[in-house]
């Protein structure tokens, strides 16, 4: 593995007091191909951590000062999109349900067996791979919407809603080809190849704008 | 900033109960009172009554005897007086409260002393047909009474001393309170003088009435005063103090259901705070367990990972494994430390010789309650002359305690009908003395009979799987043993049930010791 490729591989932040559980742990993750970052105390974790990285995060409950459970809700406060999987010693029913309620992506009862723990992980950072491909090409959509004049939105509002070239004229009160002509330049600026792509993309802008 | 009566409250919180008791001793105190004012004003009214009667009636004899006079009178035409014939002098020897009887023929006067005053009135009578009074002196008690007459009037000199018929009397003259007098005008004569400080009584009664004789117009008066000391005040303290002693009762029953009902909440909460406890120990233990067991699973499981792959990562497979061992090594010493935290003391140096069978009563009385709750009346049978055994007291009674719950645990099970419940203290041989508990439940069943004994076993939902494993870790440390007896061959339904069996350490004799 070369170090550009280690460097792209997903990271997981692992936070848990007790050093043998974090190195123990540390060392079965990194035996999957992941790599993994170990925090002995959560306040160093949320100064410090990545927040960009691709990967998930693996908190244990039970820590002093601080639960795990208020620190997932701290990070979700603070928009970090990561995958959070909780760790406990002694779950309840209650303590699970809260975490979910919270937005726990996993909740997982030490010991945790590795096919368990590696499964939920791959899960998580896929889900998180999806998530920020996903966030992106919203992104990008809304960066390209913002460039169409007026009336090119007026005409993509129109298509999305079904109509013809013809009747787009017809409400419009423009010759159909000069629709012809933005339909082109609409296509060219949102970079869109067919009418499905760009109704599947753009659908959700055109009727939050208007 | 509490009201003041809040206060007051806090500080005497028998205080309202006290005012009650205070209302209701002066209520009681009043209608006493006012009722032994009633009788006495009844009975002076009575008393009154009857005196003016009898006074009437005397006085009511002098008209009587005048008139006769009068009629007799042609036969008692005599000049003399003192003739032994005349009836006259025989009056005053029949009725003593006349003391002369003088007569005035036609030609004749009355004594010259008297002259005036008896002529006047013979005057008067003789005007209204009635006999009329004359020389009337009331303190001394003394009056003429006279009628005239033709040819002779006559005048009785009248002594009214005399006229009260003692025999008759109503009241003790000399000892009673009421004082009764007859008056005309401003003078009075004193019949019955009664006590001495008329009027200064918080009551004062009082009767007038004319004598019933036209003739002799006196008034009685009755007058009776009632003292303090006549106030029923023996009553008053009786009463007070039964009410004042029904007080302390309420409060003292009072008192106690308050104890009692704090007693209870005091064992609830203990309960609650021994089975919060008891979680928090078990998360505790569960936590501090949790973190080696987490890293020594991993670290095997990292390490077969690295064996697997190809080529093996031995180095760090190496790593793993030795981090494996210290874990483990971890985990036993977390264990090793819950132990020391909980140990028991040694039951054994603790045991003493004890009466088995005290324990038994002992226990029954703690449980009567819950026996009586589950309709169970337990039969106890003990052999007779069972030596002591030795154990340790509390102990003990905690086995005991287990075994009955467990029981009656499992009588809810059957109809109350059938809630048999038998105790049985046998001596085994020399060294041993047996308490067996056996009830006439549903039974153990096969399968459960072997786990017993083991910690965190149960058959009951919401069990914690740890009473029978305490009386067993109990009594091995006393040098006892605790078994279940094994079921009746063939299982019959009347032989159903499950009888345990408590084996303990007799003893020795008094006299080795």
């Amino acid at each position: 593995m070369t170090d550009n490729a280690r460097s792209l591989s997903p990271l997981i932040h692992l936070v848990d007091d007790d050093a043998a559980v974090r190195d123990s742990l540390g060392l079965l993750i990194s035996t999957v191909g992941l790599r993994v970052q170990t925090w002995a105390d959560p306040q160093s974790f949320m100064a410090g951590f990545d927040r960009a990285s691709i990967g998930a995060i693996v908190l244990d409950v039970r820590m002093p000062g601080i639960s795990g459970l208020t620190v997932l809700e701290q990070l979700l406060a603070q928009g970090v999109d990561q995958p959070m999987i909780l760790l406990t010693g002694h779950g309840t029913v209650e303590m699970c349900r809260r975490a979910f309620k919270a937005g726990a992506a996993e909740f997982l009862e030490k010991p945790v067996d590795d096919e368990v723990l590696i499964e939920a992980l791959q899960n998580a950072v896929r889900q998180h791979v999806r998530s920020r491909e996903r966030h992106q090409a919203d992104q990008q959509a809304r960066e390209r919407f913002v460039q169409l004049s007026a009336r090119e939105r007026e005409v993509l509002g129109l298509i999305v809603e079904g109509l013809t070239n013809k009747e787009i004229g017809r409400a419009l009160e423009l010759s159909p080809r000069t629709v012809e002509t933005h339909r082109a330049n609409l296509f060219a600026k949102l970079g869109a190849e067919s009418l499905a792509q760009l109704i599947r993309r753009y659908a959700a802008l055109v009727d939050a704008a208007s | 900033m509490l009201p003041a009566w809040r206060l007051l409250l806090r500080h005497m919180p028998h205080l309202p109960s006290l005012l009650l008791w205070a209302l209701v001793a002066c209520a009681g105190s009043g209608w006493l009172v006012v009722n032994r004012l009633q009788q006495l004003h009844a009975a002076f009214e009575t008393d009154a009554r009857i005196v003016h009667r009898l006074l009437s009636q005397r006085v009511v004899q002098h008209d009587a005897i005048m008139a006769t006079l009068a009629l007799l009178q042609p036969a008692a035409e005599v000049d003399d007086l003192h003739n032994a014939a005349s009836p006259l002098p025989r009056l005053t020897s029949v009725y003593p409260q006349i003391l002369t009887v003088l007569q005035r023929t036609a030609h004749g006067d009355w004594p010259a002393t008297l002259q005036a005053e008896l002529a006047a009135a013979e005057a008067a009578s003789r005007r209204t047909g009635y006999a009329a009074m004359a020389g009337l002196n009331l303190p001394a008690g003394r009056y003429y009474l006279v009628l005239a007459g033709t040819p002779a009037s006559y005048a009785l000199h009248i002594d009214l001393r005399a006229t009260i018929p003692a025999d008759e009397w109503p009241m003790d003259r000399a000892t009673s309170p009421v004082r009764v007098t007859l008056e005309r005008g401003a003078a009075a004569f004193v019949v019955q003088p009664g006590q001495a400080d008329q009027g200064s009584g918080i009551r004062t009664y009082d009767f007038h009435k004319l004598l019933a004789a036209p003739s002799q117009p006196l008034d009685v008066v009755a007058r009776r005063s009632v003292g303090l000391r006549e106030l029923p005040w023996w009553r008053m303290l009786g009463w007070c103090l039964l009410t004042a002693a029904l007080w302390a009762a309420g409060r003292a029953l009072w008192r106690q259901r308050v104890a009692r009902q704090r007693a209870e909440e005091l064992l609830r909460l203990g309960q609650v705070a021994r089975l919060n406890t008891l979680g928090e120990l078990a998360a505790g233990m569960a936590h501090e367990l949790n973190q080696p067991l987490t890293a020594l699973l991993s670290s095997t499981q990292a390490a077969q990972r690295l064996l697997a792959d190809d080529p093996p990562e031995l180095a760090t497979a190496q790593t793993a494994m030795a981090r494996a061992v210290e874990q483990a090594r971890r985990a036993s010493t977390v264990v090793g430390r819950l132990r020391r935290l909980v140990e028991r003391p040694d039951l054994a140096g603790q045991s003493q010789p004890l009466a088995l069978a005290t324990a038994v009563q002992d226990v029954l009385h703690l449980l009567e309650p819950e026996l009586a709750r589950h309709g169970v009346v337990p039969e106890v049978a003990a052999e007779p002359d069972l030596p002591n055994v030795l154990a340790e007291p509390v102990a003990l009674q905690q086995i005991i305690h287990n075994l009955l719950m467990n029981a009656l645990q499992a009588l809810e099970q059957v109809p109350l009908a059938e809630r048999q419940l038998h105790l049985a203290m046998v001596r085994v041989d020399a060294g041993r003395v047996a308490l067996s508990v056996r009830d006439h439940g549903l039974g153990i069943p096969p399968e459960a009979r072997q786990h017993l004994f083991e910690p965190f076993y149960t058959t009951r939902t919401g069990g914690l799987g740890l009473g029978l494993t305490l009386c067993e870790s109990l009594a091995q440390a006393m040098g006892a043993q605790l078994t279940l007896a094994p079921e009746a061959t063939p299982p019959s339904a009347a032989h159903r049930g499950a009888e345990f069996v408590l084996t303990l350490c007799a003893a020795p004799p008094a006299h080795d010791r």
